[in-house]
This record gives C-alpha cells, structure tokens and sequence, in this order.
C-alpha cells in the first residue's frame, strides 16, 4: 500500500540534529505530518496516545534503546502494525539480525543519503 | 662414676634437640623478614606512581568536561547551518511556485516556446539545487556520528577514572610526601582550553579594541 502523505510520522532519536535531518527529508519526499521523540519510552508514550502511520527510530538511546522500543512496539496490539524503519550508526550484522528478529520493517544504516531513505520507505510502503 | 657421664651425654642431647628446634624458627622468622621487606619496597615503588596517578584523576573530569563541551559545540554549530539550508529550501519551495505560476500564464498568452523552454530550464536548475541541499543536510549527520563517539569516551574516562581513584585509595597511605609532580602535555592543553573558554572575545569586541588603536 502507498505511503499516505498525511500520515503522523514519529521521528526518534536523542540527537536534536539527527530528529531536523531526518524530517527534513521527510518533509522533501512529501510528509509533513511530523511529530519527535527523544527516546523510545517518550516514543511509546506518544503512539499509544494517538494514531501513527510510520515510525522512523534510532538505535542508541538513553532511557529506552530503540530496539527495546520496537519490541513493545510489537507486543502491543494497537501498535504491532505499525512500520518501524530503523536509522542507525549501529553496523554490525548481529544488530541487524536482531533488528529483524524483533521485527524491523527495514533498516539504514548512518551516514545515509536522502536517496536510500527514500528507496527504503518506498519498499517498506509498496 | 658412669652416672654423671650418662646425666652428662643426656643433658647434651636434650641441648642439641632444643637447638635443632630453634634452628627452624630462626630460619621462618628470617624468611618472613625478607617477605616483609619485600613487600615494604614494592608498596613504596607502587606508592611513587600515586602523585602522577592523582595527578591524571584530576585531569580526567577537566578532560571529560571538555569532550561534552565539544558535543554541544558541533551540535549548536550544525542547527545553525541546518536553519539557513531549511531557509534557501522554503526560499526555493516558493520560487518554484511562482516559476510554474508564471510558466502556466505565459502558457496560456502563447509567448515564444523558447521562453516557456527558459522557466524550465530554470527550474530544473532550482530542483538540482534542492537536491544539493538535502545532501548538506544529510552530510550534516557526521555530528550525530561525533555526539556518540564523544559519549563513548566520556564512558571510557569515567571508568578509567574511578580505577585511577582506587589505585590512590589503595596506595595512597604508602606516599611519605605529596610532591607536586611535572604535570606534562595533557596539564598544558587543558589550561589552554579553560583559557579559551573564559577569555576569547567575540568579533564585536575585537573591532571595539581595534578601533581605539586608530583601525577602521
């Protein structure tokens, strides 16, 4: 199913600077509809209050890791459908594997380009 | 005759028992002398690092303060790029809109198709830069790269850093003198960074300095 362009987006990532650029890219595909999250107990908080279409999260963070995140994410009911897109510095191939074991909807890897964001939410909403 | 002889011989023996006991006691004690010797000259050898170990503990948190601060620099550094690039974006966004506006109008008069071929032309141009944009930004992602670096060694200092106090609290009693000890390399720098910290002037106050010293 095509990517609704005025879907809620939650952005999640501690890093102020990483949260502008990846809604900046965003914004220049088309999705204005965008909401921040410093870390994923924030990030649960604010899905579980409303309806979000599309998760774009970080690895590393304090407070909750994003992949602690993804699991609950998974484990609750209402938020289990949601496609999770994980961007993050974490390269290694088990965190990938993990990453899918917990069930990642794709996963990019830091530094990126606006290019393979966007070739990655095009798979993820074919 | 023969019993004194024989109480004789016997006191002997017993004095040559009571030495062959003593004999082993001696060599213990002497041999627990040399252990504490030797364990007395370690622990003052060990003790000579505690003024440089101390030394580095204090430098540690300076040195930490620092890397935190450099994390916040290129962070603020990168939101301020970020605002003038999100600027020519939102400035673009509005010439392409005015562009196709403009096209459609002169369009729509039947003005010579090369013109029509010049908007075009110039918004291609326009798309080309955005997309030069958009890869400013994203190249901007290094100081997310740098923020996580720098926490990881701020983690790192901080643990060397309490091993360094343990070392102190441990061998720190054995030091007869605190000696203020040559301090070295990583003493300098981190006096030339506070020095920048506290003392550097904005550009405003430079010109007001240089002005009084006759520069226009």
């Amino acid at each position: 199913m095509p990517a609704d362009p005025n879907m809620k987006i939650l952005v999640v990532d501690d890093m102020s600077t990483m949260r502008r650029i990846v809604k900046n890219i965003l914004k220049q595909l088309g999705f204005n509809n965008l909401e921040e999250a410093e870390n994923g107990q924030e990030a649960l908080t604010k899905l579980k209050a409303d309806t979000y279409g599309f998760v774009v999260s970080d690895w590393n963070m304090p407070v909750m890791m994003g992949i602690d995140m993804l699991r609950a994410i998974r484990a609750d009911e209402k938020l289990k459908k949601i496609p999770v897109l994980m961007v993050t510095a974490e390269a290694q191939k088990e965190n990938l594997m993990e990453a899918v074991q917990a069930g990642v909807s794709n996963y990019v890897v830091k530094p990126f380009t606006a290019e393979t964001m966007q070739e990655k939410i095009n798979k993820i909403f074919k | 005759m023969a019993q004194p002889q024989a109480a004789a011989k016997q006191q002997s023996a017993v004095n040559d028992d009571d030495q062959d006991e003593k004999a082993p006691d001696t060599k213990l004690y002497e041999e627990l002398g040399e252990l504490a010797r030797f364990i007395d000259t370690t622990m003052k050898t060990l003790s000579e690092f505690s003024a440089p170990v101390n030394a580095s503990t204090e430098q540690l948190p300076q040195a930490q303060t620092h890397l935190l601060n450099l994390k916040t620099q290129t962070e603020q550094g990168t939101h301020r790029v970020m605002l003038e690039v999100e600027a020519i974006q939102d400035n673009h966004a509005q010439i392409s809109k005015m562009l196709k506006e403009m096209t459609q109008t002169l369009q729509q008069a039947k003005v010579s198709p090369a013109l029509i071929q010049q908007m075009h032309t110039v918004g291609q141009t326009l798309g080309q830069d955005d997309k030069r944009l958009l890869d400013i930004m994203t190249a901007l992602s290094f100081q997310d790269l740098v923020a996580q670096s720098v926490n990881k060694l701020v983690t790192i200092l901080d643990e060397v850093e309490h091993k360094l106090l343990q070392l102190v609290v441990v061998f720190g009693p054995y030091q007869k003198q605190a000696a203020k000890t040559d301090q070295g390399k990583a003493s300098e720098m981190l006096k030339q960074l506070e020095a920048t910290k506290n003392t550097s002037m904005d550009q405003d106050l430079a010109d007001e300095i240089l002005k009084q010293f006759g520069f226009n």
